[in-house]
């Protein structure tokens, strides 16, 4: 579900028909409903009760200086038992590129149960990036005493780093339709 | 007191959004100032500089409108302080108010235009029609230089050279993007400018400059009225001497397979991304194509493309706007019998497909 | 009950066609639209009234009504809405827009239409940021209010304390005017104030201003009990709620007093 509401551009919407094709529910507004001037940020109805549903449930909170609070949107989900908020991070950007800078970025967001590292830099994306993300990562978890739930990595990278990656989490293999939103 | 931080050390290659690349960039540049209006597609551009500007003492204000963040820009300038704003659609066409003061003052105005669709509020994604307003906007005789962009590499890159042109040159000076660059995310490389050996022109005061007015200067005594017409047109044609005499060193164009070609490409931006695609991968397969890209839309890369030009070639323009380019290139090749076709889309991206189909009936004549 | 066609409790003069509407779940336009719809189903100006609304998420209201409506340029709503009770004075013209189309880009037109007495009636929907841009700071935003352009809380040194735009208005005001601050937290009494701004152009006498504290949640990224602790607890000791100028022969006359 796309909650971004700051910079609402599209993350989800345009391959909403993809992955519903796939067994996804994607609540976000379609295209045509966009806009109509501005950004489309207004959220649609079915955003306040997503929790409602059956099933796990994703929420794509984005960024904003309101980090994990904009969770409030949806009913129910800061007390809901089976919440995880994971806070992605990509070490390539410059905002959280150092260890100092991811553990005040997590700390800013208000409820984080855990990290995921998410370096990368699009297309240009090494193993061995993924691998100092895992580092640099993984030391801001030990710090904020979180775990780290995950290394992510694109499908074509992932035979080079295997089940887990240089500091012991387990690699979760991406597979990419996001070249087929706009970008 | 302490040195402030730099806002970029040493050279990195990191992965962000096009308006996150700008405020780092006119950073990295020694601009201390941002003023701006939220409009979409650049208001990320004021939301990292908001986040940047503590830990490097930078200068921010959120005005009333575009009209002001265009005058307090002017007014951070004449201070003495790299200055500047961001805007796009309606509020590019506000903008023209202060950026009239600044090309009749010479005053080192900087402004990063992300294009969404108009005219009037249009909608908030991508366009590139913004061209005609951006080149030539406000009152006079359009004395601006103008960037555009197709890459994030290209945003930061100009985005610091856009200080430095403004700083030098004295004329308004622009960064012309769009919501597709602002919005999309890729990599980029980051770098602190003095260790690529880009001198960062300095800014200075235009008032408030050491000593008593009078007594130990000069007072600066600055305006942009005359009261009559030939004082004006003295004015004015001073202003146009000097960009006349700065525009080859501002000018900047890149070119490919135009040696030989039956048809040259012309495109700028991202629909210039599409077109050089387009244009190697039919090269490859034997067809003499070839792309012109204007880097300055003002200047305009003229004898560039009227050497192009001369040679018979067909010109087809790509844009994704009804003929904006188009008019830039067929003024600078007016004179010359030169064939310029047009395919234009105004608001929507221009498919590689399109691109080379049009460019294949060209080349066989139709 | 035999016969009976239950219909959502929604005013004649809105267009059922584009509901249920665009806005947020929580969001305060919807209320303030609706004492407006109201306001013109007990008033029966649904054929003389021209609904003008702004950029931001007042745009969305350009197909609410079934009363004919244009949309303007983002703080430009006052401008056309003079220019077109000027040309045709038969009309009962509405100017409608959030904190940056009245208190920011469009404050030299509110500020000139007030003190040319314009007959026109302005409603302005503060809910203390720029919604539909993704939440910047307004020049209503509370002091220590984060926002995109606040990360760290508005700062009154640096940017000032909120606007206080009816009171403003009823100072450079002469007495035909007709200014009041209502609240979507109390519904019936904003739509009281809403019907009198109406009624003040109806009569011909002057300047109509009502301010309608409205929610933001999905920007304030409030929860229900807190959105409305902010509207009523936190919003309230910047913004006073009431009728700020009233012309004496409007208070004399039937209009309804409502404190619902």
């Amino acid at each position: 579900m796309d909650l971004d509401v700051v910079e609402p551009f599209f993350t989800l919407r345009p391959i909403k028909r993809e992955l519903e094709a796939r067994g996804l529910q994607v609540v976000a507004r379609e295209r045509h409903t966009l806009g109509l001037g501005e950004t489309g940020v207004p959220l649609p109805a079915e955003a306040k009760w997503a929790l409602r549903r059956e099933g796990d449930v994703i929420l794509d909170v984005g960024y904003g200086a309101y980090g994990a609070q904009t969770l409030n949107l949806v009913e129910g989900a800061d007390r809901h038992p089976d919440l995880q908020v994971l806070a992605v991070i990509n070490v390539a950007r410059p905002m959280t590129a150092t260890v100092e800078d991811v553990v005040a970025h997590v700390r800013e967001l208000g409820r984080v149960d855990g990290l995921i590292n998410n370096t990368h830099l699009g297309e240009e994306t090494t193993v061995e990036l993924v691998q100092e993300g895992a580092r640099l990562v993984t030391a801001a978890a030990r710090l904020l005493g979180l775990p780290v739930v995950a290394t992510s990595v694109v499908k074509e990278l992932a035979p080079l780093l295997g089940g887990r990656d240089v500091m012991g989490n387990p690699v979760r293999v991406l597979e990419r339709f996001m070249p087929r939103a706009f970008w | 007191m302490p040195a402030k931080p730099k806002p970029v050390e040493g050279e990195k290659k990191v992965f962000m959004t096009g308006n996150e690349v700008v405020a780092w960039a006119a950073a990295a540049a020694g601009a201390e100032c941002m003023y701006g209006y939220p409009i979409t597609p650049q208001n990320e551009i004021m939301h990292y500089w908001t986040r940047l500007a503590p830990k490097f003492g930078l200068i921010f204000l959120q005005t009333e409108d575009e009209l002001a963040a265009g005058f307090t820009m002017l007014g951070g300038v004449l201070a003495g302080r790299k200055s500047f704003t961001a805007t796009a659609g309606p509020g590019n066409t506000l903008m023209q108010e202060p950026l009239s003061m600044a090309e009749m003052m010479r005053l080192p105005a900087v402004v990063v235009i992300q294009q969404r669709g108009g005219p009037s509020t249009g909608q908030v994604v991508y366009s590139q029609q913004e061209v005609t307003l951006t080149s030539l906007g406000g009152n006079g005789e359009g004395l601006r230089v103008v960037y555009s962009t197709s890459s994030h590499q290209d945003l930061y890159d100009y985005t610091i050279k856009a200080f430095n042109t403004a700083w030098r040159y004295r004329f308004p000076t622009f960064v012309l993007g769009d919501g597709y660059q602002g919005k999309m995310r890729e990599p980029v490389v980051m770098y602190d400018p003095e260790l690529r050996g880009v001198e960062l022109v300095p800014a200075e005061p235009y008032v408030g400059r050491p000593g008593t007015p009078g007594v130990d200067r000069p007072p600066a005594h600055l305006r942009n009225a005359y009261s009559i017409e030939e004082e004006l047109y003295e004015a004015v044609m001073e202003l146009v001497r000097e960009y006349e005499k700065v525009a080859p060193e501002i000018v900047e164009h890149e070119a490919f397979g135009v040696d030989g070609a039956r048809v040259v490409a012309v495109a700028h931006g991202v629909v210039f991304r599409a077109v050089k695609g387009v244009v190697r991968e039919l090269r490859q397969q034997g067809v003499p194509v070839g792309y012109f890209r204007p880097i300055t839309l003002r200047p305009f890369p003229a004898d560039a493309l009227r050497r192009v030009a001369a040679t018979g070639v067909r010109l087809l323009v790509v844009e994704s706007a009804y003929g904006q380019l188009a008019r830039l290139v067929k003024e600078a090749l007016s004179g010359l019998p030169a064939e310029v076709h047009g395919l234009y889309k105004p608001g929507v991206l221009v498919g590689q497909g399109e691109i080379a189909t049009r460019i294949k009936t060209l080349v066989q004549g139709g | 009950m035999k016969g009976v066609q239950i219909q959502p409790a929604m005013p004649r003069s809105w267009r059922p066609e584009t509901k249920p509407h665009k806005f947020c779940p929580g969001c305060g336009h919807g209320i303030v639209l609706k004492a407006l719809g109201e306001a013109i189903d007990e008033l029966e100006i649904q054929d003389r009234v021209v609904f003008g609304c702004d950029i931001g998420c007042s745009l969305l209201a350009w197909d609410f009504f079934n009363v004919d409506t244009v949309q303007t340029h983002h703080g430009r709503t006052t401008p056309v809405m003079v220019g077109m009770k000027r040309a045709n004075p038969e009309l009962i013209v509405v100017a409608y827009m959030g904190d940056g189309g009245g208190y920011a880009i469009g404050t030299q037109h509110l500020v000139n239409a007030a003190t040319r007495n314009d007959r026109i009636t302005v409603i302005l929907v503060n809910n203390t940021q720029y919604g539909m841009t993704g939440g910047q700071m307004a020049p209503t935003t509370l002091p220590g209010q984060k926002t995109e352009t606040t990360p760290f809380g508005r700062d009154p040194e640096l940017t000032g304390y909120p606007i206080q735009g009816p009171e403003m208005v009823a100072s450079i005001t002469r007495d035909g005017a007709y200014v009041a601050r209502g609240t979507v937290a109390k519904p019936r009494q904003l739509k009281g104030f809403i019907k009198r701004a109406l009624q003040n152009q109806m009569a011909g006498r002057g300047f109509s201003f009502v301010e309608a504290l409205s929610t933001c949640p999905t920007n304030w990224r409030t929860n229900a009990e807190d959105t409305w602790k902010f509207i009523e607890k936190e919003m309230t000791k910047y913004f006073k709620v009431g009728e700020v100028k009233v012309p004496p022969e409007l208070a004399r006359g039937k209009g309804e007093r409502e404190d619902g």
